[in-house]
């Protein structure tokens, strides 16, 4: 940390937030807030003479409130840079600091929160993550009973630096605990708080007990666990270490402890689940090992960033396997707990990972991204006629499109990832997306219906997710029927309701809207987007008399070919069951309503030519008639 | 795609309502620590274990087993399980099947003297588990309605022998007359004596169970299986026989073993304390108090609380 603050290319902001984020990858501007010291960086030198003199003592949370710090103080010894703060809720103003700051003249009161703009090319996110408190679990009696204390203040008692100079005592009398029981899972694992693994307790518990041991050989240290995790190297070595210094483990998460209300001793009552029975034992102290939960501010920050956040509140990547250190936002990175519980190895490596990647940008010049981006034809888009819309803008994920009244919308290049929201959005087809045209689509469909369409499943289904669950299911060899064709857009926000009405005005038998499940989605709410467009075509469809089931709405991952199987197999059934007369009276008599509101799109460039191509397209695929034998 | 695999027991359990959980289990065994049963009742009583035994299809196993037919269904358990299975709903969807399979309850139950019973249908309101309903029968040429208590769904509280106002159900092991014959001590001059009437299930260690042996003759410890066992009748008893007062422990809110036994004590006993006056007695000498879980020695505290409140009673 001193390194990096000595470092001339490292600019170290401390005690400041990041309040907005503009511009896109490489191009970042970065409003910051500078709170207000009340003492001047340049002028401290760390000295220490105004907390010295402050008569003002409060608890200090840096030692999990178990020793007190003054109103004029650092955050901890260690701070980089090593600057002092008022503190101005604790502060009462006697200005004793003042007097014995002297002639360095550090102390500032009328200072004021600096706010300033700063260009970067990219960000990286490591805000870290919070622990979860037990107090809201009354059985562990966290807050009630003195000597029932979480892991992190056991990390201060014993820790030399700490409150008590590293000699372990009970907070109730201050004397050294002879029984210790630490137990795990606290919070975590836990379906009525969070259901994850905090990844690195099992691990915490046990460094937690071996130290213990250590300082005090004849300590009784008792860990209860559910399961031990040690998946990675050394770790199940460390185990066995503990197990040989005489540590006892216990399967069986606790139900409950009570107190003794003279000794204040403490006993956990739990089942041995290896001897079946339950179990009520004393101990001095008990430690709680708590869950790694996400950091509080956790929504602001991704609002602040654009960035996702996966269930439970860690920050989302790109890709769990492949891309594991990028957002979902191109140019900001993910170090560390921030995009879920990691140990300090893990945290090291994603650190280290997220710095190269953002590295890369900082040295280029260009930026490639792909081509699939969304453009507009500025002559159809109303807003430029002076009429107000920005239905797109809404639409994209990204925030790409600005809409300015008077201007037809413009697309940020670097921000769009091709989701293809906005193009199906847009009322008035204003929007192409490259590669996806309307045209494009609109041929493969008509393609795909050429013959016998009645008899057809047509499955729309997005790059990321449904295509896969297809993929899958054929190479898994799941059988479903060979009626279903399917067609690839990016995103479910993509399919257009324009294409949903072609489908069905060219006979379709019954069409499949299908994506991504909401919190995998590809493109962060792309398929919000798409789910609120199909929710609002099966009610059109119910009202217009459609029988049930000919159109589906599934949300089907690329690992769940057998939910594919299983939707297209049911969606047969359904068009079996419905009988070939009365689907083909249906299909009939709906064309002139999905031709009325379908109609807005053939008036779109090359749409209409979209026919020759389906013509190319079908001929391409029914091999057998080749004209002129070529 | 049906499928074709013939129903596993599991499948069985899981197709009873609340069963649908079960393969969530991790065997955590905190279920088996919050019950008191497997201390009180039956060390082999083992909800986790059950819970295997299903999961491994051992049907005659776990129709066997203690845990099936001991589950009062009280639920202490169900908040604490950090999988939110209804553990006592799977116990009693094996209950279910195992009573299909012609198994039968191995609890002692209330019985109904239809001599006595003159099928007010109190008792169906009172019990937590739906056991008596009326029914009606002709006897000597008449058609008269009786109560009738279902033995499979009794547990054995007692509630409704509390309740009944003629005395027409009791549960022969723990007859009105067994308790009543233990309100029989004689204080020392000076000193109250006091009739302490306690639940098996609000004492969760051994130590407050030691804590209650350790009084002298004027206070008399009374054990009963649930506090809504208590008819108000025993504390004007014990008033009467010259006793300076009584003090009832139940189970704190939520925390009864028999669903509601604490509360219906609860209430009836502060009705019966709120006409002390009209008996020119004192309020006070008689006392509902809540025990919970984590409530570690605080029996001593209720106990020398409510001799030290009764001391003016004598002096």
């Amino acid at each position: 940390m001193v390194d990096a603050a000595r470092h001339p290319k490292i600019d170290v902001r401390t005690y400041t937030d990041v309040e907005r984020v503009e511009g896109y990858v490489g191009n970042f501007k970065v409003q910051l807030r500078e709170k207000a010291r009340y003492v001047r960086a340049d002028r401290c030198n760390g000295c220490g003479e105004c907390a010295r003199v402050c008569p003002i003592e409060v608890p200090n949370p840096f030692e999990m409130n178990l020793a007190p710090r003054k109103a004029a103080y650092v955050a901890m010894s260690q701070s980089v840079p090593l600057l002092y703060t008022i503190d101005q809720e604790a502060c009462i103003h006697c200005y004793k600091c003042v007097e014995a700051c002297g002639a360095l003249e550090a102390i500032d009161f009328s200072q004021e929160d600096k706010v300033e703009w700063e260009d970067v090319g990219s960000i990286v996110v490591a805000t870290g993550f919070s622990h979860f408190d037990p107090s809201v679990m009354p059985e562990y009696g966290y807050g009630r009973f003195p000597n029932v204390i979480t892991a992190m203040e056991m990390e201060r008692l014993n820790n030399s630096a700490g409150p008590t100079t590293g000699d372990l005592m009970r907070p109730s009398d201050g004397v050294n605990p002879k029984r210790v029981a630490i137990i795990n899972c606290v919070g975590s694992r836990d379906k009525r708080f969070n259901p994850w693994c905090s990844n690195f307790c099992c691990m915490y518990a046990i460094k937690n007990a071996v130290l213990l041991k250590q300082m005090y050989p004849d300590i009784e240290l008792t860990i209860y666990y559910m399961d031990i995790r040690t998946p990675s190297k050394g770790y199940e070595e460390f185990y066995d270490r503990a197990r040989e210094m005489g540590i006892r483990f216990i399967q069986g998460r606790p139900s409950l402890i009570t107190e003794d209300e003279e000794t204040r001793n403490l006993f956990v009552h739990s089942e041995d689940v290896a001897l079946g029975k339950v179990v009520e034992h004393e101990y001095d102290m008990v430690m709680l090992n708590q869950a790694a939960v996400p950091q509080p501010d956790v929504d602001m920050v991704s609002s602040v960033l654009n960035i996702t956040q996966s269930p439970g509140g860690w920050f989302m990547e790109y890709h769990p396997k492949l891309r594991p250190v990028d957002s979902p936002t191109d140019g900001i990175f993910l170090a560390g707990a921030c995009q879920g519980q990691k140990d300090i190895p893990a945290s090291v490596s994603s650190g280290l990972a997220s710095a190269s990647r953002a590295g890369r940008i900082l040295h280029s010049d260009e930026w490639e991204i792909e081509p699939i981006i969304a453009q507009v034809w500025e002559d159809r888009c109303i807003s430029a006629q002076g009429k107000q819309c920005g239905i797109c803008a809404k639409a994209c994920p990204y925030g790409a499109i600005t809409v300015e009244t008077g201007k037809a919308a413009e697309v940020v290049t670097a921000k769009c990832h091709g989701c293809g929201g906005c193009v199906a959005e847009c009322p008035h087809n204003a929007i192409t997306q490259m590669h996806y045209t309307d045209a494009q689509m609109l041929a493969q469909i008509r393609a795909l219906l050429a013959d016998k369409p009645e008899e057809k499943i047509f499955a729309f289904r997005c790059h990321w997710c449904s295509y896969g669950g297809a993929d899958l299911a054929g190479t898994s060899h799941f059988d479903y029927s060979a009626n279903e064709r399917g067609m690839r857009v990016m995103c479910s926000a993509r399919m257009d309701s324009d294409f949903i009405y072609e489908a069905f005005r060219l006979g379709a038998g019954a069409v499949l809207y299908s994506g991504c499940h909401p919190q995998d989605c590809h493109y962060i709410t792309g398929q919000r987007v798409g789910a609120t467009r199909a929710d609002r075509l099966m009610k059109t469809f119910e009202k217009m008399g459609m029988s049930p089931g000919r159109f589906r709405i599934e949300w089907i991952s690329a690992a769940e070919g057998d939910k594919y199987a299983r939707v297209i197999n049911e969606m047969q059934k359904v068009i079996t069951d419905l009988g070939k007369e009365k689907l083909h009276q249906e299909i009939e008599s709906m064309k002139p309503e999905m031709e009325k509101r379908a109609r807005r799109m053939y008036d779109v460039p090359q749409v209409n030519e979209a026919s020759d191509y389906s013509d190319l397209l079908t001929m391409a695929m029914t091999v057998t008639e080749v004209p002129d034998g070529k | 795609m049906e499928s074709e695999r013939p129903l596993s027991f599991a499948d069985q359990v899981r197709a009873i309502p609340g069963g649908e959980n079960l393969d969530m289990c991790y065997s955590c065994g905190t279920c088996v620590s919050k019950c008191l049963i497997q201390q009180k009742l039956d060390p082999e009583y083992n909800p986790r274990r059950l819970l295997r035994m299903v999961m491994m299809d051992m049907r005659e196993e776990a129709f066997k087993s203690p845990t099936t037919w001991l589950c009062s269904a009280c639920d202490l358990c169900y908040p604490a399980c950090p999988q939110k299975i209804h553990i006592s709903a799977v116990i009693g969807a094996v209950k279910q099947l195992a009573e299909e399979a012609g198994y039968i309850s191995p609890l002692e139950t209330v019985v109904v003297d239809e001599s006595l019973c003159a099928g007010c249908g109190i008792c169906v309101m009172t019990c937590p588990y739906d056991a008596p309903h009326l029914i009606e029968k002709e006897v000597n040429g008449v058609v008269d309605r009786f109560s009738e208590v279902d033995a499979e769904k009794c547990m054995g509280c007692g509630m409704c022998v509390a309740a009944c106002p003629l005395g027409a159900i009791a549960r022969p092991s723990v007859a009105n007359a067994d308790i009543v014959s233990q309100i029989n001590l004689r204080a020392k001059k000076g000193s109250p004596s006091l009739v302490v009437f306690i639940c098996d299930w609000c004492l969760r260690v051994e130590d407050d169970v030691k804590i209650l042996e350790s009084y002298p003759e004027n206070v008399r410890v009374i054990h009963i299986p649930c506090s809504g066992r208590i008819d108000p009748q025993m504390a004007l008893m014990a008033l009467r026989s010259g006793i300076d007062g009584v003090l009832v422990c139940g189970c704190a809110a939520g925390e009864c073993h028999f669903k509601r036994g604490n509360y219906v004590s609860e209430c009836k006993l502060g009705l019966l304390d709120g006409m002390m006056d009209q008996m020119n007695l004192n309020e006070g000498r008689v006392r509902f108090v809540r025990l919970g879980t984590q409530d570690r020695g605080r029996i001593r505290h209720e106990i020398d609380g409510m001799l030290a409140h009764l001391q003016p009673e004598v002096a």
